[in-house]
């Protein structure tokens, strides 16, 4: 069986190379856009997911979004000290590179530098608890020539800060996250405004400290942390479209690859009467067709695989591209039972298909 | 092991033909012996293709005896007239209906595997096979490289390669020339009386005729003894 259907594939080359490169460019289309999605997806929310945060309180208004949410400071320190829940600020900032007009665009978070919100800074220091101006941010503002020890200059509140360490991971809503402390942050806004946080967070979940808060503070609703990513329009969006892409490149695989088979397969129906007539039974006939499919589509799909890998690395690293081994072989286990089932289907002909054909006619 | 391996006893066949049943096939009884060349001739629709399906066990009759080996398959499954067509039939066909994508031996190696395993043993048998019709210098040629009377021998070969008591031969000789039909049907018949097979051909052509032991002619659903050469 095994060697009879390798036998097939390598006399029928061309046909069988153009089911292949269906398959290849169906499956690395599917891998590029589920890595696509993965790195929007993180460029967008992974300051978000990576928080150690189980709720958010935001003001009942605020539609679940942090930037439209405000307390003011005055009735945030009404609530007793106490450290399971701390204050954000959260404000889209564009600074300027201090001895030239280059721009970034960051998304400051005001935290305590002690507290829990504060991630790990993985090269350089932590921001000191003082007023100093000083920012952590993440590491891929780096592509913008910001090293440790530059300025970033605030226009409005006329504020420069001192880069002092990098961080990872921590992008929200495709930018960089620079993090302040809490101090620096009152002092930002400075007079102009009354000064507010944007958010309340809750490391664990806490029905007293829950109620405690909305005791203290009326106006807001506590928010679960997934439904503070829901509530991110552009990642909503972003995902439903691209993971709407996937299940028709899927579907239309199954069809495709469905319509191919059977073509081959109704190409094939004499010579499976034939063998059926010289004592081949189904089950050789079914067998020796989907092991052809099996071999034909485990090495397109690896192939896809390699060539996405491929494609990660010669793809620039501002390209928000995440290879997620375990999403890849989900989809490439995906597209291996689509690729069967599409054969399997055309097996039926096979089965229908009369030995009696073989002989010249039936009266 | 019996000197008559294919018997069919009283066997009927019926078609549906809009509203009526006719009858494709009545009461029709026939032997073939091992060692002996049958020929089967008759207008077409006078039901050769219908005789040889059900000897071949292709087609199940609606009535009678079918033996093969001495076992009545009238009654069988599809899978197991499967069997019995892979064990104890070799059938030859109009065209060769070879596989397409296997060389020559690569033909014989898988009704082999069909049927049993592929040894050294198998690998002899299919050497003899091919040196037997005279194709032992084309066994790693491919279908499409061979002439039609080459095809044919594949296909004589492949029909003997699981060593059926029973061949069968549907016009083997229809898609070849008058010289070449007569080499054919001659390795035939010296392969059947060689290997002491029971050999039944079914033919429009008279030209393969003098090659045969015995002549039937179908006649209205029965079959007719119309020679019998000694």
């Amino acid at each position: 069986m095994l060697t009879h259907s390798i036998k097939e594939i390598c006399f029928f080359k061309l046909r069988y190379i153009l089911i292949g490169f269906i398959l290849f460019f169906v499956a690395a289309l599917v891998f590029i856009i589920n890595g696509l999605a993965n790195g929007l997806a993180a460029e967008n929310i992974s300051s978000l997911k990576n928080m150690n945060a189980e709720a958010f309180y935001i003001a009942k208004d605020a539609n679940n979004r942090i930037e439209q949410s405000r307390f003011s400071i005055s009735d945030v320190e009404k609530i007793s000290k106490d450290d399971r829940v701390e204050p954000l600020g959260l404000q889209m900032l564009s600074l300027k590179k201090s001895g030239s007009n280059q721009k970034v665009d960051v998304t400051i978070m005001a935290v305590h530098p002690k507290g829990f919100l504060m991630p790990e800074v993985t090269e350089g220091k932590s921001i000191a608890t003082s007023k100093e101006p000083q920012l952590v941010v993440n590491n891929s503002i780096k592509d913008d020539g910001v090293k440790i020890g530059d300025e970033l200059y605030e226009e409005n509140s006329e504020t420069t800060f001192t880069v002092v360490g990098f961080t990872e991971k921590e992008t929200y809503s495709h930018t960089p996250v620079a993090f302040i402390s809490l101090k620096s942050w009152e002092d930002m806004l400075g007079s102009q405004v009354k000064p507010y946080y944007n958010a309340l967070v809750l490391k664990n979940d806490n029905q007293v400290v829950k109620s405690d808060v909305k005791g203290s503070l009326g106006s807001g609703v506590w928010v679960s942390t997934d439904d503070v990513i829901k509530g991110m329009p552009s990642h909503q969006a972003e995902q439903t479209s691209l993971n709407m892409m996937l299940i028709f490149l899927i579907i239309i695989a199954v069809f495709v690859l469905g319509a191919f088979f059977y073509i081959m397969t109704i190409q094939k129906m004499n010579q499976f009467g034939v063998l059926k007539a010289i004592g081949a039974k189904n089950g050789y006939l079914i067998g020796t067709t989907m092991l052809q499919v099996f071999f034909i589509s485990v090495v397109s799909i690896s192939v896809a695989v390699g060539f996405t890998k491929l494609m990660q690395m010669l793809l620039p690293s501002s390209m928000p591209f995440i290879f997620n081994g375990v999403l890849i072989l989900t989809y490439a286990g995906i597209l291996m039972v689509v690729s069967m089932l599409g054969a399997l289907l055309s097996t039926v002909n096979i089965i229908k298909v009369d030995p009696l054909q073989a002989i010249g006619r039936v009266e | 092991m019996s000197q008559i391996p294919l018997q069919l006893e009283n066997i009927r066949k019926t078609f549906q033909d809009g509203d009526k049943e006719v009858d494709i096939i009545k009461s029709l009884s026939f032997e073939a012996k091992k060692g002996e060349l049958v020929a089967v001739v008759g207008p077409s629709g006078s039901g050769k293709s219908t005789f040889l399906s059900i000897a071949g066990a292709l087609l199940s009759p609606d009535g009678g005896r079918v033996i093969v080996n001495g076992a009545d398959i009238a009654q069988f499954s599809e899978k197991e007239r499967a069997d019995v067509r892979l064990r104890a039939i070799g059938f030859i066909f109009q065209s060769a209906n070879l596989v397409p994508f296997l060389k020559v031996k690569d033909q014989l190696k898988m009704v082999k595997e069909l049927a049993t395993k592929w040894g050294r043993e198998a690998k002899e048998e299919a050497q003899q096979l091919l040196q037997s019709v005279g194709l032992e210098h084309r066994m790693n040629h491919y279908p499409h490289q061979l002439s039609g009377g080459e095809r044919q021998r594949v296909a004589i070969a492949r029909a003997f390669m699981n060593d059926p008591d029973i061949i069968l031969a549907d016009e083997p000789t229809a898609s070849l020339d008058g010289k070449r039909s007569k080499e054919i049907v001659e390795l035939l018949a010296n392969e059947a009386k060689d290997k002491n097979k029971a050999a039944i051909i079914v033919t429009h052509d008279e030209a393969v005729l003098p090659f045969c032991d015995r002549i039937y002619m179908m006649d209205n659903g029965r079959l007719i003894l119309k020679e019998e050469m000694i």
